[in-house]
């Protein structure tokens, strides 16, 4: 009996799958397109409706406002648009408004693009703009980078396509800060739904957000920057670097874009399946020195120490030369970038010259040097989510140790060690800076006496009167010579020593066109791409 | 029975009450503050305090911790320091996702693990049996993630086979999909993305079945009746099945509902390899972003699944096997 | 310890072996002291190599040469090739054992102390002891020991003597059910009820009487524990939790390596295939001191 009821499920089962089919119903569907392109010449190429991109986190809060992680920014990029856009030179071009003027050091007026619509059909006001910036400046709205917008006193509507930016003084560096989204009024004022379902003006509208698996667009057909070229983009979530590259490698994405690892670059930099494209990115890689440590705060100690890191040898054999030697705080991408700072070139016996000139000599034989019988010390700290910098904290213990440096390292997680920066408790700190838009953005807050993030607690008066100068004057030849002065003087001391500059990678199939690699790491330039099969 | 369930679920409350207050305690003892990770690099210090303030940080641990039990008393999971989004809502869109893997991961390991347990039994000591014997030990001696790594290398990037990373639509959903067109399509596709981590999570849970299988059928083997049955002439292959098997499905039940807690904990490590959507990344996720919340609820939830499956892994082993209950 | 407690504890389901001829006894015992054999070979390799590293050691284990970084296996003298400082693998593998050996025994080790004073406690005293103890034995267990471990670590900070404990702290529960079941048990013998009656203190039947009657499943659980901590270190250490440099076990090698995977697969195939070689090592030991002690108690 029970055998006779077996084989009834069984013959019942077989019976289910011989009559399934296996076929992929997407490619069925567009049959009728695949025959016409068949007899070649019809159309000549034909172009894939969707370009599947690699994300390595996935996105916090999708509103621009709220946004601080770089997946919610790559998000931003294709669903909303700001007033103005930086190009590849980091200069402001048009986008929400179309010209802007300064009347006076404290006064913005800015021209709005007209016909405009969100991407749910309502047409784009100039209450859009003031509700956005009156958000992002009210305390408790806890918008992360407040305090770049700190200088605006009011925003005013003039009219439907104009408004008035009231500033408490002069800010030089505004414009490089209002690319940020603009979002629409009537949707925002219902309380907290932009986070998860953004509604901008800008190439592309998301469609749905898988959680931690993948993020889906659809183009904006009314975009009023022209329909974007590729139907279809989804990021995916894919934390792992190698794993991401090998997804590239598999063809299950298209496209990925720097965090990536040095030594997966170097490897499809040989395939010809796809393109590499570098540019120098936004961002440095320093190491922080802690003033108010007693060792640290010599500055020959710290001048000591920058003799014993080869910068070049962290670029191109950890970095395989994905980012590149740095001197000062002031990028290669910035306009105020100067290559005539102070060196201190790698050199291990003027080191120890240093330190015996500081008053450190190994005394007691035991291979450490010393000073009134006190070892020199240190602890090198970093995070651990960047398998990179562990490498150069492990690599630079070695170089410390060898020379008589008692060298720990410790490798927290960010939280971790962000916080105990934050606190100033650590000697020497690698860390990096991103989106540095500007030479205020690379330094106001990180050498300003007073500053958040001053973490090694640097003080020096004439700086302090530099930057705040910086900010106040608006000729970009004087404000070029203003950073370039604090540039040298902050290397001089060696508050920071700047080991890296950093690079971005973009790495796609060769049959992806269009696409330009952009230093903020943007990806609004997919709206031009196009994947030809 | 019912009673005995009714006590087993009384017993949970003080179980669930000590987790929320260990993992509470845990949470707050590690250092990085929830708020200066929400903010970001460029917060000052002062911006730092006005989120901690709002989000109550700055009350004493007890008082925190008195809140946290009293909206958990009232179901309330909280809200997500990161998403912005209610915990319960975020651990509910995870859930699926890894009890989808683990359940998979199961099935796999007691496909692999059944044969081969049995045919180590039955052939015991030959060549058969060390061959199979030793695949178990070498299934718990690896770590995870450094298998679930070479099956990538192979099969996504060398063959391209599978895909390297994600999941594919819900199982269930593509099931549906396949049996509304008789299309096998969508269940493949599905497949394809679920079989490789499933295969890295199923192989140590394998290895510990094969064993469990082994020595409990060896137990059985060695009863009087099989012996007698054997010695009766009745074909070996039916004894083994029918007898043997089913007598020695006991102990196999155990250990499959305890793996399938132990799935659960795995499934921490598979899909940050794999990249998988489940909530073993959300809870990595949340606690490199010291989103408390989201780490909270979603323990808890893993520990009341954890208990459940205990309970019914109780629950079959009763039923299977009524002499214990009267004991 | 009816069925009321959770079926969290593999040991209570194993069955041993009962009435079996004295062929097969004798047939089982060869294989079983065969795993015995194999195992303890294996793991006496690893002890020696980590013992006389220095002499097996081909290169200095923390030299760095940068311009000789991911060297393949059998280039320049490196047997294995070189890390990504260029450090020699082989011999970074070989003083490896000596970290990996040391969270596996030291950890094993405090969880151990723990466990076992625990159970003795809760076996032995009974009441609300026990009630306590073993409710947070169920606490333990109901969420994925991981987890714990990763919180844990977080909690103390990275370094290996925070790994070590943090892995003493999640893995004592096994060793307190053991020794309380046997406790127990033990209890209620006549040769304890003597031990009482002729006035022996508690601590005299707890050490003398009672403890030398669990060892035998205290020590299969311990060393089959030395695997899990191994590949426990390995999956923190993987998940950015682990060791701090320059200190090295294989977990941190293999996982570090596993970033160069593509290019230098040797980083990470070696460290694991000596993670899977030891661990094996332990379970092929610890399975057959079981098998062994379970039929010779029968």
């Amino acid at each position: 009996m029970k055998k006779l009821v077996w084989l009834l499920f069984l013959s019942l089962f077989l019976v289910l799958v011989a009559g399934c089919s296996y076929e992929n119903p997407e490619s069925a569907s567009s049959e009728p397109e695949q025959s016409g392109e068949e007899g070649e010449g019809t159309s000549d190429t034909s172009t894939a409706d969707i370009i599947k991109v690699g994300l390595d986190v996935d996105a916090g809060s999708m509103d621009p406002r709220l946004a601080k992680d770089t997946s919610a920014a790559r998000v931003e990029e294709l669903v909303y648009d700001g007033l103005v856009r930086l190009n590849a030179n980091l200069e402001p071009e048009p986008a929400l408004a179309t010209e802007w003027e300064n009347p006076d050091e404290t006064t913005w007026i800015f021209t709005l693009r007209e016909d405009v619509t969100f991407q749910d059909g309502e047409p784009f006001t100039a209450e859009d703009v003031k509700y956005t910036f009156d958000t992002i400046l009210d305390p408790d709205f806890q918008a992360p980078y407040l305090s770049l917008y700190e200088p605006i006193k009011s925003v005013e509507v003039i009219d439907e396509t104009h408004v008035k930016f009231n500033l408490k003084e002069p800010y030089a560096p505004l414009l490089s800060y209002l690319d940020i989204g603009i979002v629409p009024k009537h949707i925002a004022e219902k309380g907290d739904v932009l986070s998860s379902e953004p509604v901008g003006t800008g190439p592309y509208k998301m469609v749905n957000w898988e959680k931690n698996n993948q993020i889906n667009f659809e183009a904006n057909e009314d975009y009023w920057g022209g329909t974007p070229k590729t139907p279809k983009i989804t990021y995916f979530i894919i934390p792992d670097n190698t794993t991401r590259v090998a997804a590239l490698e598999s063809g299950d994405v298209d496209f990925v874009h720097s965090p990536l690892s040095p030594q997966d670059i170097s490897r499809i930099e040989k395939n010809d399946e796809f393109k590499v494209e570098k540019t120098q990115a936004l961002g440095f890689t320093y190491l922080n020195y802690n003033m108010k440590n007693e060792i640290l705060s010599d500055v020959k100690i710290r001048q000591a120490l920058s003799h014993l890191v080869n910068k070049n040898v962290i670029s191109e054999e950890i970095y395989q030369g994905m980012d590149s030697p740095g001197k000062s705080p002031l990028i290669p991408a910035s306009w105020a970038y100067t290559d005539n700072v102070p060196e201190f070139e790698y050199d291990p016996d003027k080191a120890l010259e240093l330190f015996a000139e500081a008053g450190w000599e190994d005394t007691d034989g035991d291979g450490i040097l010393d000073k009134d019988g006190k070892k020199l010390s240190l602890t090198l700290s970093t995070h651990s989510e960047d398998p990179n910098r562990i490498q150069i904290v492990e690599y630079l213990q070695n170089e410390f140790t060898q020379v008589g440096v008692e060298t720990e390292v410790l490798t927290n997680e960010w939280p971790t060690f962000s916080t105990s920066l934050m606190e100033g408790n650590f000697d020497i700190g690698l860390v990096g800076w991103l989106n540095l838009v500007g030479p205020d953005r690379a330094m106001y807050n990180q050498f300003y006496s007073d500053s958040g993030s001053n973490y090694g607690k640097y003080s020096n008066a004439r700086v302090d009167e530099l930057l705040e100068k910086g900010r106040r004057v608006s000729d970009q030849a004087e404000r070029t010579k203003i950073y370039q002065e604090a540039a040298k003087i902050v290397t001089e001391e060696v508050a920071y020593d700047v080991l890296l500059y950093q690079g971005y990678i973009a790495m796609y199939d060769k049959n992806l066109n269009g696409f330009e690699i952009h230093p903020t790491g943007s990806l609004y330039g997919l709206k031009d791409a196009e994947l030809t099969n | 029975m019912m009673t005995f369930v009714g006590k087993r679920l009384l017993q949970l409350i003080p179980v669930l009450l000590g987790i929320s207050i260990l993992v509470f305690l845990l949470l707050h003892l590690i250092p990085g503050d929830p708020a200066l990770t929400l903010l970001g690099q460029e917060a000052t210090p002062e911006d730092v305090e006005r989120i901690r303030e709002i989000l109550g940080l700055n009350e004493p641990l007890y008082v925190q911790l008195f809140v946290f039990l009293k909206n958990l008393v009232q179901g309330d999971l909280g809200v997500s320091i990161f998403q912005d989004v209610p915990v319960l809502t975020l651990v509910l869109s995870q859930l699926p996702a890894t009890l989808e893997l683990a359940f998979l991961a199961l099935v796999i390991a007691v496909i692999i693990a059944v044969p081969l347990g049995i045919i180590s039994a039955v052939k015991q000591f030959s060549w058969l049996d060390y061959v199979s014997m030793f695949f178990a030990q070498l299934g718990v001696s690896m770590p995870v993630f450094w298998l679930g790594m070479l099956l990538i290398i192979q099969f996504s990037v060398n063959m391209n086979i599978f895909p390297s990373f994600g999941r594919g639509d819900p199982l269930v959903e593509s099931f549906i999909m396949t049996i509304q067109s008789g299309n096998l399509y969508y269940v493949i596709e599905s497949f394809k993305y679920l079989i490789l981590p499933a295969l890295t999570l199923g192989v140590m849970s394998a290895a510990m079945i094969t064993r469990m299988v082994r020595s409990s059928m060896l137990e059985v083997l060695n009863e009087d009746y099989i012996r007698t049955a054997e010695a009766k002439g009745v074909r070996s292959f039916w004894v083994i099945l029918k007898h043997a098997f089913r007598n020695a499905l006991i102990p196999v039940i155990t250990i499959v509902g305890l793996q399938f807690g132990n799935l659960l904990g795995g499934a921490i490590v598979t899909e940050t390899v794999f990249g998988w959507p489940g909530i073993g990344r959300l809870i990595i996720t949340a606690i490199s972003q010291r989103d408390f919340p989201v780490v909270q609820g979603s323990v808890l939830v893993i520990a009341l699944l954890f208990a459940i499956i205990n309970l019914v892994v109780d629950l079959l082993y009763a039923l299977i096997n009524p002499k214990i209950k009267s004991n | 310890m009816a069925q009321l407690e959770p079926a969290n504890n593999p040991e209570h389901v194993t069955i041993p072996l009962k009435k079996s001829s004295k062929v097969k006894d004798f047939l089982s015992l060869m294989v079983k002291s065969k795993s015995v054999l194999i195992g303890g070979i294996i793991v006496l390799i690893v002890i020696l190599s980590a013992i006389f590293a220095p002499l097996i050691a081909t290169h200095d284990p923390n030299e760095m040469e940068m311009s000789k970084r991911l060297m393949g296996p059998m280039e320049e003298g490196h047997l294995l090739g070189t890390d990504n400082y260029g450090r020699d693998l082989f011999s970074r593998i070989v003083y490896g054992a000596r970290v990996s050996l040391e969270v596996g025994v030291v950890s094993v080790s405090v969880s151990l102390l723990i466990g076992v004073t625990l159970g003795l406690v809760a076996g032995y005293y009974g009441g609300w002891l026990d009630n306590i103890i073993m409710r947070t034995v169920d606490i333990v267990l109901s969420f994925p020991v991981l987890l714990l471990a990763i919180a844990l670590v977080a909690a103390l900070g990275p370094g290996i003597d925070n790994v070590i404990l943090a892995l003493g702290l999640i893995y004592w529960t096994n060793y307190a059910r053991i020794v309380r079941a046997n406790v127990m048990a033990l209890k209620e013998e006549e040769y304890i009820q003597a031990a009482k009656t002729i006035g022996s203190s508690d601590f005299r039947i707890i050490f003398y009487n009672i403890l030398p009657n669990c060892l035998a499943p205290i020590i299969v659980v311990a060393t089959l524990g030395i695997g899990i901590a191994i590949v426990a270190e390995a999956t923190l250490s993987f998940l950015g939790l682990g060791i701090q440099p320059p200190d090295s076990s294989w977990g941190w090698t293999l996982s570090f390596g596993m970033k160069f995977i593509r290019d230098a697969a040797h980083l990470s195939i070696y460290p694991g295939l000596a993670i899977m070689f030891t661990v094996l090592g332990f379970n092929l030991l610890g399975d057959g001191i079981r098998d062994l002690t379970d039929s010779k108690t029968k």
